[in-house]
């Protein structure tokens, strides 16, 4: 028995239709009664795909450290916090602010003074971590550091997310798929948005990192990151199969070609032609890739300046250094994933392991970049998704402790391509708890990052359902100035 | 009612007005009609999304009957193909995977619901009751099983587990998915602005959207989904055997229970009488068959005292044994400098059952209670505290000959006093132990499993140490051990137990009501029946979370029956901003609910089916056109709003929506109407002058072509080498896959962090089948576009880019059926003398080859024939590809020459579009 029979009412084609007219505001529907919806709609003009002033960056390379680094162990120094040593977090402080439900539960929030010492860098006097860092220290005057970056999302999930999309909720396109459709591509044989996830050598505390962070989101698919892997083919389906040598590729494709030229005379559709690009375009990747990934002939100098490590497939050092050569071969974005930076627990076991993998490939990049003359034009950007607790989550010593996420204040660092160097932004009060000077919320950071790439952030969009999309989201943001050039 | 055309014997039915008006008010022809093969093809892949055998094509191309286009339409939408083809658009529509979609991502369970909508398809159930039975067929009267599964649709959302999550978050984002994709789907609206705003353009208020999710909110859905495969609430399919007790234990259930309730009420006159008699001494043992029973309250002085092996005891000390406050009156302190030694008593065997009880209250690390033999490779039992969870050692040789459980989630508190209790069933199996904290069983990890040979050990039994060392560090109250295990009421007994004591030992009338209530559970207890009907009860659960655990599971919706439909609006769609709350109820704009419709989902799918609702037909009907036209006439199938495009052919969309509704919704007859037409019978031959005017194809000038999705470029190489599986339904599946693909996501925990790939059938089956990891999608298929299914998706995107070049050429599945078509081509040559080129030609293009493609392939194929015959290492290597056996019977170089020929014919554009 159906279950709308006895409810189903018969109407007739004209009552079904002049419902319609009630309906105020559908334009497929508005549409149908002889309006105009667009006399409706709002200004939404197309935007035109060039820059809206000359960019400043023109790659990026984009160092996300999953997990969260915890802020007041490496670049936000709190001495004050000595005296505090198994005090009490004050509720002046925590202003009855959320905590996930992993400390919430405390009874205590004792706080966990930095067990680091810390000391001032460079001409610029920048103050960070002076036992962890001994590379990166070294470059403090390129680095732009800001130390007021906060978020809405306090767990790993919905705030990755959000530092990548600008929004909490997954299905927006990234960063990455933004400057992909912003700026297109500067190469003929590899994709516009490589991503490479590092293997971190300490692994106790992973976080998911998934192809969702890739997606272009609403944007059209082209603009997806194309992930390069350190095991097996570095992309996917790109070697041929084994039987199969390039000549023999090469000769199958001639004869595709023209076939699918004979089949284009015969229908005409231009797809037809574009499929033809296309598998050229396969082609030629799978003759750069091997290239690409080989570092034999880089010379002995730059695994000086990396690091042995950079010879190891998948490490962060490797990936850094496949990073510049992606740079230099003309890929846009290249966005680096580098995993177990939360630090529930065992800092002082973690941190340093986390800091050996990226400390001197950081400072190679930076230099390497500048060797090359191509830092100016290369952003480099650096940070988690957010930061971590002054108050130690388990048990707290005073050489060990452990730190829960933390929104509210976190450090970020970018070096190059027309950001100021040398500089210092932001600040936070005594317990790296809540930001007293120059905020910056993670809108105003992507706003900043399409700036130096020539966009103004309110002009980036793209329509779709209904919306014109943007990174920045609906509401206000805007460029933090002091962070340029 | 229909437009005037002037070529009017163009027109075969009422849509070819519209859309030949159309064309003539802008000065455009229609294309000729497509040859018959071309015809044959198109329908076969618009209907059952497959290419047509060859045998199809040529009794299509062969039959003069003038119905022959309409038979073939009806042969193929008789096909149980062809529900398998409609439902991969819909799983779309219902964010349809096989995981949790979150952070871990690990395995959920909800194919039947898949199965369910391939089924729906095949028997043509009205699109009414499609839309019914999906969001409200739990509140249908007396729901069939089938029913219930369709309501899977809103359980195919993403969920989380993730540690430190809120709660009010979680479930505050399943309740947004849920309005977005009802919105969508059935209204054409994008109502996700009204999450934060009232919608800019369309009316919708924040109200409207909150109201909207009230509906979705009043489900017993949990805010995590556990990581497991059958997050709750679930509909359990057990086959056979399993069947008829899944249907009888509910019942056995009731009755245990009611069982027990009848016993508390009979034995209440003889407690009475017990009440005014009893002792401290007959209370601590009124549970039966203790071995030792210490209720460690005495509070001062150098003596304990209990029962132990049945013999009344006192256990002594030069100085004074230490006291702090326990659970009630004063508890043992039992650290290094204070444990006891209860002598040879429960020297258990591993086959013996045995059980413990204890409150304790922990301040460090080490054995509560033990009888082991740290010097003979810790051999004998223990139970031992660390960093807040118990461990269960039963050793007979540390650690290869061993069993150990522990708690997870650290149930124990500095702060705090706990009960314990362990039970042991003698089966010899980690899987015996279980460990209850405050009478609820403890969330357990198996550490060793391998316990083979005896446990007996020659040391005394101890409380808060081993035969050396692991002291413990805290306080002890009532310790009890069994020669048994306890059932659930014992252990509620146990808990009540110091209390109970110190009420004993007051006069009768000093008694407390709580006192005599302590008393009276201890009593109860203690009773036989109840005892046993206890021991049933845990039985049951038992016999039932095994038949769960072996059964197929399907996620549903189950109404929650003690609320009424409620949320709150949330400021700027932020959870922890609560405003106003609001009842269920339909978008304002709109029309009202239909007459006498519950506020509930059932409600709201009959408003949704309304006839007063001008959108779902139309909005529907807009996605089959999608499907086969590859864009809608409305080209934002998701939004029909205020910012979408306005449609192509109004007055047609109009037309079709009334004739959806007018035929009882009745979704073949639409397919059958569009297929039927003159406008989709057209070639889609393009010329310059329609190039130039009709780019998009917006006007119907020709007929459809365009590159296929990602799930027919795979199902359709299969189909055409004749690999495809014909089974319809079951788990899904996992075929070839390139290594490290999930892994390279996957969190180290994840239960889908291995892609293993399956082997025989399996490797061979429809695209729908493939296991779906949201978070690491068949990768094969993202680079045909395919959604990740985290969110709803009415529309494909649809771009070419070299990395599906890539997987056609290169994936192993492609190149596999590439050898399998190349083999049965040189078969057919040499069985039948058919020419090979002829045979690739018309499996995979259902025509043969034309002398300039002759040309060209013959070419290549003297080229690969060269050098694989140079190179037949080459040969090999290519011909190992794949799991299909390689037919020994043929020369290498030739049949590995012939896989390329046809690996290259295989990446036609005219194979890869329809």
């Amino acid at each position: 028995m159906h279950p709308l029979d006895a409810r189903s009412l018969y109407q007739t084609r004209r009552q079904f239709l002049g419902r319609g007219a009630n309906v105020l505001g559908f334009a497929a529907l508005a549409s149908l009664l002889g309006r105009d919806p667009h006399a409706l709609a709002l200004d939404a003009a197309a935007h035109p795909l060039v820059p809206h002033f000359a960019p400043k960056a023109k790659q990026v390379i984009y160092l996300h450290m999953v997990g969260g680094p915890s802020q007041m162990d490496l670049f936000d120094h709190k001495p004050e916090m000595a005296q505090w040593y198994d005090k009490d977090l004050p509720d002046s402080i925590r202003r009855g602010q959320r905590l996930t439900t992993m400390t919430s539960g405390q009874t205590r929030f004792p706080i966990a003074p930095s067990k680091y010492k810390f000391a001032k860098y460079g001409q610029c006097g920048m103050e960070m971590n002076a036992e962890l860092l001994p590379y990166l220290s070294q470059c403090a005057d390129e680095l732009c550091l800001v130390r007021s970056m906060n978020t809405e999302a306090i767990n790993h999930e919905p705030a990755i997310t959000f530092m990548q999309t600008g929004n909490q909720v997954t299905g927006r396109p990234c960063l990455g798929s933004w400057v992909s459709y912003g700026l297109g591509s500067l190469n003929q044989n590899l994709p516009t948005f490589v991503v490479l996830v590092a293997e971190p050598t300490n692994r106790e505390q992973l976080q998911a990192i998934s192809g969702k962070l890739w997606t272009a989101g609403y944007l059209p698919g082209e603009h997806a990151g194309v992930a390069f892997r350190s095991k097996g083919d570095p992309i996917l389906y790109i070697n041929n199969p084994p039987g199969v040598a390039m000549e023999t590729r090469r000769k199958t494709l001639d004869g595709l070609d023209a076939l699918n030229q004979l089949n284009y005379n015969a229908l005409g559709d231009p797809e037809t032609h574009t499929r033809i690009s296309q598998y050229e375009m396969a082609y030629r990747m799978q003759a750069s890739v091997p290239e690409l990934t080989d570092f034999s002939k880089e010379p002995a100098g730059t695994f000086e300046l990396y690091g042995a490590e950079a010879k190891k497939a998948g490490s962060f050092a490797n990936s850094a250094l496949l990073a510049r050569r992606l740079v230099e071969r003309g890929v846009r974005f290249v966005q680096i994933y580098h995993n177990n930076w939360d630090h529930h627990s065992n800092v002082s076991g973690r941190l340093p392991d986390q800091c050996r993998d990226v400390d001197q490939p950081c400072y190679a990049l930076i230099q390497d970049l500048k060797q090359r003359g191509l830092l100016d034009e290369t952003l480099i950007i650096w940070g988690g998704e957010f930061g971590r607790t002054i108050y130690s989550q388990g048990g707290l010593t005073t050489t060990n402790y452990g730190r829960d996420h933390h929104p509210r204040c976190f450090s970020m660092w970018m070096a190059g391509g027309g950001t100021k160097p040398g500089t210092v932004y932001g600040e936070t009060d005594d317990f790296s708890y809540n930001i007293v000077r120059d905020p910056v919320p993670v809108h105003d950071f992507h706003a900043t990052i399409l700036q130096l790439l020539g966009f103004d952030h309110r002009r980036l969009s793209y329509r779709y359902q209904g919306l014109d999309g943007r990174l920045t989201g609906v509401e206000e943001a805007h460029v933090v100035k002091a962070l340029l050039a | 009612m229909l437009p005037e055309v002037k070529t009017a014997n163009w027109v075969r039915n009422p849509i070819d007005s519209f859309t030949l008006a159309k064309l003539e008010a802008n000065g455009l022809t229609p294309a000729a009609e497509a040859d018959r093969r071309t015809l044959a093809r198109r329908l076969s892949l618009d209907l059952i999304g497959l290419p047509p055998a060859p045998e199809v094509v040529d009794h299509f191309v062969a039959d003069t009957s003038l119905d022959a286009y309409e038979k073939l339409v009806d042969a193929l939408m008789a096909s149980p193909r062809y529900g398998e083809h409609r439902a991969r658009y819909w799983l779309d529509v219902a964010r349809y995977a096989d995981t949790h979609g979150l952070h871990i991502d690990n395995y959920y369970e909800i194919w039947p619901y898949r199965d369910w909508v391939i089924n729906a398809f095949n028997q043509n159930m009205h699109f009414d009751e499609f839309t019914i039975e999906q969001l409200a067929g739990d509140l249908l009267p007396n729901p069939t099983q089938s029913q219930l599964i369709a309501t899977g649709f809103h359980r195919c959302n993403i969920t989380t587990a993730e540690g430190g999550t809120i709660p009010e978050e979680n479930l505050a984002n399943y309740a947004r998915d849920r309005v977005e994709t009802t919105s969508w789907v059935w209204l054409g609206l994008t109502a996700n602005c009204a999450v934060c705003h009232d919608h800019k353009f369309d009316p919708i208020t924040t109200k409207d959207f909150y109201s909207m999710s009230a509906f979705f909110r009043n489900t017993t859905q949990e805010h995590t989904d556990k990581n497991i495969r059958d997050t709750a609430p679930v509909m359990v399919l057990p086959e056979g055997k399993d069947l008829e007790r899944w249907k009888s234990i509910p019942g056995e259930i009731t009755a245990a229970n009611a069982a027990i309730a009848e016993r508390r009420k009979q034995i209440v006159p003889d407690f009475e009488k017990w009440f005014q008699a009893t002792t401290p001494a007959e209370v601590s043992t009124r549970i039966g068959a203790t071995l030792v029973s210490l209720p460690l309250n005495e509070g001062s002085g150098k003596e304990v005292h209990g029962s132990i092996a049945g013999a009344e005891q006192t256990l002594s000390r030069e100085q004074d044994y230490q006291w702090k406050p326990g659970k009630a009156g004063q508890g043992l302190v039992v650290d290094k400098g204070s444990t006891l030694d209860l002598g040879d008593v429960a020297d258990f065997e591993r086959t013996q059952a045995f059980s413990v009880s204890a409150w304790v209250h922990v301040t460090g690390n080490g054995s509560l209670i033990s009888r082991m033999d740290v010097a003979k490779g810790y051999r004998g039992w223990d139970i031992n505290i660390k960093d807040k969870e118990i461990l269960v050692y039963l050793v007979n040789k540390w650690p290869e000959n061993s069993i150990l459980v522990t708690t997870q989630g650290a149930p124990l508190r500095p702060n705090d006093w706990r009960h314990i209790t362990v039970t042991y069933d003698g089966a010899g199996k980690a899987g015996g132990v279980r460990i209850s904290v405050n009478g609820v069983e403890s969330k357990m990890r198996v550490a060793n499993n391998t316990l083979t040979d005896t446990i007996r050990a020659v040391t005394p039994l101890r409380v808060g140490q081993r035969s050396t060392g692991e002291f413990f560090s805290g306080e002890v109250q009532d310790l009890q051990i069994f020669t048994r295990k306890l059932a659930p009421i014992e252990i509620q007994g146990l808990m009540r137990m110091p209390e109970a004591l110190l009420g004993a030992a007051k006069a009768v009338a000093q008694r407390s009501p709580r006192d005599k209530t302590q008393l009276s559970e201890v009593y109860f207890a203690g009773d036989a029946s109840a005892v046993a009907n206890s021991h049933k009860l845990v039985q049951l659960d038992n016999e039932q979370k095994g038949i769960q655990a072996r059964s197929v599971v399907t996620g549903i919706q189950q109404e929650r029956m003690d609320t009424q439909p409620m949320a709150h609006i949330l400021y700027r769609g932020q959870y922890d901003q609560p405003r106003d709350e609001v009842g269920a109820a339909v978008f304002s704009a709109l029309h009202p609910l239909p007459k006498g419709a519950p506020h509930n989902r059932l409600g709201l799918a009959e408003w949704l089916m309304d006839a007063n609702n001008p959108l779902t037909a139309r909005v529907t009907i807009n996605r089959m056109w999608q499907e086969v036209f590859g864009a809608g006439l409305v080209k934002s199938a998701e939004d029909f709003g205020i910012m979408s495009e306005p449609p192509s052919h109004p007055a047609l969309l109009d037309w079709l929506a009334v004739e959806f509704r007018e035929s009882g919704w009745d979704m073949k007859h639409m397919m059958r109407l569009i297929v039927t037409s003159a406008t989709y019978r057209q070639s889609a031959a393009l010329t310059r002058d329609k190039l130039e005017r009709d780019p998009q194809n917006r006007l119907l000038s020709r007929g459809p072509r365009f590159r296929m999705d990602a799930e027919m470029v795979r199902d359709y190489a299969l189909a055409a080498t004749g690999e495809l599986s014909p089974k319809i339904g079951g788990a899904s599946v996992k075929p070839y896959q390139p290594e490290g693909v999930w892994e390279a996501v996957a969190m180290p925990g994840s239960n889908t962090r291995e892609y293993k790939p399956d082997t025989g059938e399996s490797l061979y089956r429809r695209s729908i089948y493939t296991f779906w990891k949201r978070s690491a999608p068949p990768p094969a298929m993202e680079a045909f576009n395919a959604p990740t299914r985290e969110t709803s998706c009415l529309r494909r995107e649809r771009t070419d880019t070299p990395i599906q070049a890539l997987v056609t050429l290169n994936g192993e599945q492609f190149v596999e059926a590439a050898r399998v078509l190349a083999t049965h081509a040189l078969k057919a040559a040499i069985n039948e003398g058919d020419s090979p080129f002829d045979y690739i030609a018309r499996h995979l293009l259902g025509r043969s080859l034309r002398p300039q493609e002759i040309a060209i392939v013959k070419k290549s194929q003297h080229d690969l024939l060269e050098r694989y015959t140079a190179h037949p290492d080459e040969a090999k290597a290519l011909l190992a590809v794949g799991d299909t056996k390689l037919d020994a019977s043929l020369p290498e170089p030739q049949l590995a020459a012939w896989t390329m020929t046809c690996n290259q014919l295989m990446n036609l554009d005219e194979v890869l579009n329809k």
